[in-house]
């Protein structure tokens, strides 16, 4: 009787024990803690989890196309504002957010960090990252978005450095100076993952600086490999800078790139040959400027590199984010990579050998008369700056500049901003002072801003046509993002947002946000309901579907 | 009387630390006054000004407001005189995208810079002019009808830009070119705009706003409207002045007055 009772009782609490155990677990599906650490594997197959936005561009191929389709070309009119992140320093923000299981980081200018709570836009945690007094920077207090790999967040720093930073507290992991801010560096972009490694490029075209790529170890912060975009003595490429030139080339590599698991190739931009307006003491093509470079994913051996613009001595650096996507082109399916260039021509290249396929101006250009079959431009003689000035088209920022591009799956069309402009550029002597400005001359425009034309364009990459275009005020620096519910999301110079319809470019919905768009939208879900954040002035704004 | 002592106290206190702080300055401003004011001085600035300052501030010094940077050429908003301008270039503005000079940069080469940009100003009371702002004032309102459209402290039309302060920022060559010859270099907000509404009706009015999604116009009888741009049948816009050219119909001692006139209109000086 005795062992009745106790066996009762026994069953009893293994009773109530399991009970317990069923309300723990039945807790824990519906209240799943936020974040959860990010393997290379999830990144690769970014585009599978389309509640989150993993890296910079949404996607390793950079298209920024996302699989959500809660908000449609039929429902958008319900979209509305969710929630606002005010960012506490005044300066144009250029963040592009990461959202990780619902959390969401945001840089800020100069070079801080934040982790919000991507449904309520409410802080988790922040890091301000202590700056010098000597920055040198060419063009703002910048920062685009960080990159993330297991807990850990990258983000680049205006002194040049890399910093690691812990995802779930925001505590500083390591810190690893890039190089020498003082000497004119500077770092803006957000870094990208490859594999185990940081890759992570570098500012300061206007510093005279030598341009490199770098890779570091994701846990100890050590540098793994760097290749230069200036080739040095004895290695190829460098006779086409005379005399010393090289040393102060620039080339630099201040957006993020793109990244083929299948080839193992790492795609990256570089800038202009510095300095900027005077090629007459870098003679020669002055490799790797205006490049877009294929590089091993494990060693950064250049496998490939296509120059878009030899010689430049109009400051249109190849700083755009590369698009990787199969196609169709001309019967067979290629992979490509599409790249509409600050040069204002667009180009579709074999992505796996760097062979040009075609390409064609997207934005008036006086430059060039076209390209020829290998994709190099047939320029219009005498166009280089003077000491008088000179009228050039486009002006000095580009038919497009560092601003994301996207693609649609969907449509199969390629989407940038893109303005029409002219601008006359002057040349000047300089000689190189380490840590100065290094651009030998610059650009002024004869008409007022208003008086110039911008849009958002479609461009089928298989032919190099526009397919349509929706007209803005110009000079919009807004990026694409576009969604499986047939959408292109973007901003403009004015300072709104806007939905176009990704087939047909008709205009969906917009919302006058009051500052410039400097950032790219990114689209997300949260408690299971789609969200689209974009940063515009100093505010990272969340849009979502009326409840 | 007790507040304003207290305020009259503190503006002693002010002003002594300001003073004790400008001296060293001052020093150096006087300095600059005798050896950095030459035209090679000029030439030098304006190299260094192309090339370390005109990648936000503009090739021509006008300003860009995609970056913030401020017109140096017109009134200063942050520095009243040369010594506040060697300030800023040394120091940089706080929490902005305008840094310090590198810190080995000699004084000189500050001061220099320091006199490019005040050189693209001048000393209004430094200008001589042909003609007498008394007389331009006459034809102001009378005979030139120009207050049938301009504002002059707060009196006049609408029609065209207020004229209060145009002495700070146009120059006496400037103002007359834009008699004489009204459709070159019209500022954007004084562009015309006719726009054919959702009701079929055709307005006209200058180009109070307009954006990539819609258009602010004020018509001739100073009424406002405001369009979406996907609700209108249609727009164009005439980048061209509403103004007449007084060419012809004033004499060129007519114009040199209302030209002096113009340029005596500034913010009074307290």
């Amino acid at each position: 009787m005795k062992r009745a009772l106790l066996t009762l009782s026994t069953l009893m609490v293994t009773t109530a024990l399991s009970q317990l155990t069923a309300q723990e677990q039945q807790f824990e599906t519906v209240m799943t803690p936020a974040f959860s650490p990010i393997t290379w594997e999830r990144l690769v197959d970014a585009r599978q989890e389309p509640e989150n936005w993993l890296m910079y561009s949404g996607t390793l191929d950079s298209q920024r196309y996302s699989l959500l389709d809660n908000i449609t070309v039929d429902n958008i009119d319900q979209l509305e504002m969710k929630w606002a992140y005010q960012i506490p320093v005044i300066d144009r923000a250029e963040t592009v957010p990461l959202v990780v299981d619902g959390i969401m980081f945001i840089t800020e200018a100069p070079s801080n960090l934040v982790a919000v709570d991507a449904a309520t836009g409410r802080q988790y945690w922040r890091y301000d990252h202590e700056l010098p007094e000597d920055l040198r920077i060419c063009c703002g207090r910048n920062n685009r978005g960080v990159a993330i790999l297991g807990e850990t967040l990258y983000m680049s720093t205006l002194d040049a450095h890399l910093v690691a930073i812990d995802a779930r507290t925001g505590n500083l992991i390591w810190d690893v100076e890039v190089a020498e801010h003082s000497s004119g560096y500077s770092k803006t972009a957000a870094p990208m993952i490859v594999k185990d490694k940081v890759v992570t490029g570098i500012a300061g075209g206007e510093f005279g600086i030598r341009g490199f790529i770098d890779a570091y170890d994701a846990v100890t912060g050590e540098l793994a490999w760097r290749t230069y975009t200036v080739p040095g003595p004895g290695e190829f490429g460098n006779d086409t800078w005379s005399g010393d030139s090289w040393e102060t080339g620039g080339a630099a590599t201040w957006i993020t790139g793109a990244y083929d698991a299948d080839l193992n190739l790492v795609y990256w931009g570089t800038g202009n040959p510095g300095p900027d307006w005077n090629g007459d003491a870098r003679l020669g093509d002055n490799l790797y400027s205006d490049s877009a470079l294929a590089l091993n994913g494990d060693t950064g051996e250049i496998e490939w590199y296509f120059q878009f613009t030899p010689h430049d001595v109009h400051d249109w650096d190849a700083i755009q984010v590369p698009i990787l996507a199969d196609i169709d082109f001309q019967g067979q399916q290629r992979k490509v990579m599409m790249w509409a260039n600050r040069n204002a021509f667009f180009y579709t290249i074999d992505r796996a050998t760097g062979q040009f396929l075609t390409g064609k101006p997207f934005a008036t250009q006086t430059w060039a008369e076209g390209l020829d079959a290998n994709g190099q431009p047939i320029r219009v003689p005498g166009l280089f700056p003077t000491y008088e000035g000179i009228m050039v088209s486009p002006p000095i920022t580009g038919g497009t500049n560092w601003y994301s591009p996207g693609y649609s799956q969907q449509t199969g069309y390629f989407y940038v901003t893109s303005f029409d402009g002219e601008q006359i550029f002057f040349k000047r002597d300089e000689d190189y002072e380490e840590g100065e400005r290094f651009t030998g001359g610059g650009g002024r425009y004869d008409q007022p801003m208003d008086a110039f034309h911008s849009s958002i364009r479609a461009i089928d990459p298989a032919t190099a046509e526009i397919q349509w275009e929706f007209p803005i005020m110009p000079r919009s620096s807004a990026g694409i993002t576009t969604t499986a519910g047939g959408l292109v999301f973007t901003g403009s110079a004015d300072g709104y947002f806007f939905a176009l319809n990704a087939e047909t470019g008709e205009e969906l919905w917009n919302i006058s946000l009051g500052r410039r768009v400097h950032s790219a939208p990114i689209t997300f879900e949260a408690e299971g309901k789609q969200y689209v954040s974009i940063a515009s002035g100093n505010v990272v704004y969340t849009f979502g579907l009326r409840d | 009387m007790g507040f304003n002592l207290i305020h009259y106290w503190k503006a002693l206190l002010i002003g002594g630390v300001l003073s004790l702080s400008l001296a060293s300055l001052l020093a150096n401003a006087e300095d600059a006054g005798n050896l950095f004011n030459t035209p090679y001085d000029i030439n030098q600035g304006e190299r260094y000004f192309e090339r370390q300052c005109s990648r936000c501030h503009g090739f021509d010094a006008k300003g860009n407001d995609e970056t913030g940077a401020p017109d140096l050429t017109g009134r200063l908003s942050r520095a009243s005189s040369n010594v506040g301008i060697f300030n800023i270039i040394r120091e940089g503005v706080p929490n902005t995208a305008m840094l310090p000079v590198d810190s080995d940069l000699p004084d000189e080469r500050v001061w220099q810079l320091v006199t490019y940009i005040e050189s693209l100003r001048y000393d209004p009371s430094s200008v001589e002019l042909a003609g007498s702002a008394n007389s331009g004032d006459t034809l102001f309102r009378g005979k030139g009808e120009c207050a049938d459209c301009h504002m002059v402290n707060g009196q006049g039309g609408r029609l065209g830009p207020d004229l209060s302060r145009i002495g700070e920022s146009a120059a006496p060559d400037e103002l007359m070119s834009s008699m004489t010859n009204p459709h070159d270099n019209v500022a954007p907000r004084w562009w015309t705009i006719s726009v054919t509404g959702p009701d079929g009706i055709t307005r006209n009015g200058f180009r109070m706003g307009e954006d990539s999604f819609s258009l602010r116009i004020m018509d001739n009888d100073a009424d406002l409207w405001s369009f979406r741009k996907n609700q209108i049948q249609s727009y164009e816009r005439i980048e061209q002045s509403t103004m007449p050219s007084y060419d012809q119909s004033l004499s060129e001692s007519e114009l040199d007055d209302l030209v002096a006139y113009l340029f005596s209109l500034r913010r009074e000086e307290n």
